[in-house]
């Protein structure tokens, strides 16, 4: 145990031989020996690999200006498309929301995006048409993200057709065939964030005897 | 630059395609109907005059300031009444610091129309020395959370504010009469401000090509409109002021429509106003009569005078003032203990008034104790006066009052009782003396005009 080496993530910190948390949250490891706090908060800090909801904000000549909720603007290359060439750049209007990964994050530089896997490919990074979108915590992202389906989508999932993208920044997108199933997805992920697994099933169940 | 950029927020163009999609089919993106407000919870701080007012995920803070001033030449018996905006970063990203944008300042305009215009705030009431001193009326509105429709909560906030602000009261004293004495509020009770009515701000926005009318809109719906339109009404529909700056054009019908939705929006937010300021003030109350056998308490172990008997006395009175409250749950018990009370004190009152002038039953509210023990001989003829001025400044109360008791407000209830005692006396000692007489009297000498 004392020659183990151990890798301290975001929100703790090494004073001599204490480590101390920095900020409010649950401590989480994995398993060759790293730690980290995961909090919920409004603000993302970006980290590499994070596929996040980025919006357009400016078009320069090499990059997009991305907006991901972070404390500076992210650059997202013209090149980093599937396939993409000087001869076929594609044209983002300012405010498209795109699905988007972080390629690097380093502090005191703009993060870096793509809109490729790591293999080169385009899997479902672009730009996302239609739907809706909201703003929540980061806490809420990555519930909606965790393994076991979450207790919310899996009850909408079996009654109601829709689609969603999270990203890790704590933004949300909804698609449905009907407004009123939209509004009523994104409103329950909203509310749902305080909830007990338990208590999120009554407030779908609820809901949807409403609707119907 | 890009600092500023990475700051504004901004919509994507999903969400606007989608607020204006979903309105045909008359949703909104919270789930409300088009012409639905949202929740409004009105609260108060633990001091006069500040109110916190959640709209919504909006939030705003109004508090209520007076200060003495010089009037304006042109007015020189009214007093001033100002509204200032602050818009802190924390609650929008696109709010700097030290420079009011477009909006703080239409905010503060509008809100400041709609109460100067139509002239809810009695200004004349506000007047200490014509021409020399007036209060002046400051209101603060500080914007903590911004999600759209920030007119109608500062507008409400301001009004909470304003209801339970109060101002010092003061005379005129001094050798030449005419230094004014502001009395601290332990001295005396600070007096309540004239509102004569609430001018309710209700806010429209216009969507889409079509120009659908959404009322109370949100920071998202803000981001999408065409236009918007405030009109700020009274409960009674009196339209006060209207405000359309620029943006898409409207048509006079739709105008119209809005008024008349206004009118009933504005009677619904002036009923939870009311309320919330009702319960505030029955609080207000509750710890006041709590903290007085405190200082009786006091008094009573330094036996010096020859009011030693009367306190006692008034000491039980209070003892039972407090039973009385006690059972505020039931109010059968409840006023046949007030009338008894009144009784008793009726009593007592004529008894020690056989004493002579010092015997001033000094347990009215609003009058510190000490003052009175320490100046009783030299306020022996100001006191009458200035309870007849209290009791018509009780009047508004006493008008609410049956409501009010619906709240089970016992102390309000020995207040209103206590009033009426008060006005009993009055007459019982001073009959001889007419009190409109004596108002006047009053007027000429102290010009106190409030």
């Amino acid at each position: 145990m004392a020659n183990q080496t151990i890798k301290l993530g975001s929100g703790l910190r090494q004073d001599a031989d204490t480590i101390s948390a920095m900020k409010a949250g649950v401590l989480r490891f994995s398993n060759p020996h790293k730690y980290w706090v995961e909090s919920s908060q409004k603000r993302y800090v970006p980290c590499a690999g994070d596929a996040v909801l980025g919006i357009v904000v400016d078009c320069k000549a090499d990059n997009f200006l991305v907006d991901i909720k972070g404390p500076s603007l992210a650059f997202l290359p013209v090149l980093a498309f599937e396939g993409g060439t000087r001869r076929n750049i594609p044209k983002f209007e300012v405010g498209t929301l795109l699905y988007v990964r972080v390629v690097k994050a380093n502090s005191g530089m703009n993060p870096e995006l793509s809109c490729m896997d790591s293999t080169g490919k385009a899997a479902e990074f672009g730009p996302l048409k239609d739907g809706y979108m909201f703003e929540s915590s980061t806490g809420l992202s990555r519930m909606l993200l965790s393994s076991p389906t979450c207790p919310v989508l899996e009850a909408f999932g079996k009654n109601l057709s829709f689609e969603i993208a999270v990203g890790l920044n704590g933004r949300v997108w909804v698609n449905a065939e009907s407004p009123a199933t939209i509004i009523l997805v994104a409103n329950a992920i909203m509310k749902s964030e305080s909830l007990s697994a338990v208590q999120q099933k009554i407030l779908v169940e609820r809901l949807l005897k409403r609707v119907q | 630059m890009e600092q500023r950029l990475a700051n504004t927020w901004r919509l994507t163009v999903n969400e606007k395609k989608f607020i204006e999609t979903a309105l045909h089919s008359d949703l909104r993106v919270d789930g409300r109907r088009p012409f639905d407000f949202r929740e409004l919870t009105v609260k108060f701080g633990r001091e006069d005059g500040s109110s916190e007012v959640q709209l919504g995920m909006t939030h705003v803070m109004g508090f209520v300031s007076c200060q003495l001033v010089q009037p304006y030449r042109d007015r020189p018996n009214e007093g001033t009444l100002s509204v200032f905006t602050e818009f802190s970063p924390m609650a929008d990203p696109s709010f700097e610091v030290g420079r009011p944008a477009e909006s703080a300042v239409e905010l503060g305009r509008v809100i400041d129309r709609g109460l100067r215009e139509s002239r809810a705030v009695d200004t004349e009431s506000l007047c200490v020395v014509s021409g020399k001193f007036v209060w002046s009326i400051r209101i603060d509105l500080h914007i903590i959370d911004n999600c759209g429709n920030l007119v109608d909560a500062a507008n409400i906030a301001a009004l909470a504010a304003l209801l339970t602000s109060r101002r010092p009261e003061c005379s005129l004293g001094g050798e030449d009469g005419q230094e004014v004495i502001v009395h601290p509020p332990e001295v005396r009770e600070p007096l309540p401000l004239i509102i004569h009515h609430l001018p309710i701000a209700v806010t429209f926005a216009f969507i889409g090509d079509e120009n659908r009318v959404v009322i109370d809109p949100t920071h998202f719906e803000e981001g999408v409109m065409g236009g918007r339109l405030t009109a700020t009404l009274n409960a009674n529909g009196d339209v006060c002021a209207i405000q359309k700056a620029g943006g898409d054009g409207v048509m006079q019908s739709v105008i119209m429509q809005c008024l008349r939705i206004a009118s009933v929006k504005a009677a619904d937010i002036t009923a939870k106003i009311k309320k919330a300021v009702d319960s505030y003030n029955t609080e207000r109350t509750l710890r006041k009569i709590k903290r007085q056998p405190a200082s009786v308490a006091v008094h009573v172990s330094e036996p010096s005078q020859t009011e030693v008997k009367e306190l006692s006395k008034k000491h039980k009175e209070k003892s039972m003032l407090k039973s009385e409250e006690s059972q505020s749950d039931d109010m059968e018990i409840e006023t046949q203990f007030s009338e008894h009370d009144g009784t008793t004190r009726r009593d007592s009152s004529s008894k020690s008034f056989v004493g002579g002038p010092s015997s001033w039953d000094p347990y009215s509210k609003g009058v510190d104790f000490d003052e009175l023990q320490a100046s009783l001989a030299s306020r022996g003829e100001v006191m009458p006066v200035e309870k007849l001025e209290k009791s018509r400044h009780d009047k508004p109360y006493e008008g609410e009052s049956p409501n009010l008791l619906a709240d089970s407000a016992a102390p309000l209830l020995a207040e209103t009782t206590e009033t009426g005692v008060e006005i009993k006396r009055e007459k019982t000692l001073k009959d001889a003396v007419k009190p409109k007489h004596k108002r006047k009297k009053k007027a000429s000498s102290n010009t106190d005009a409030s």
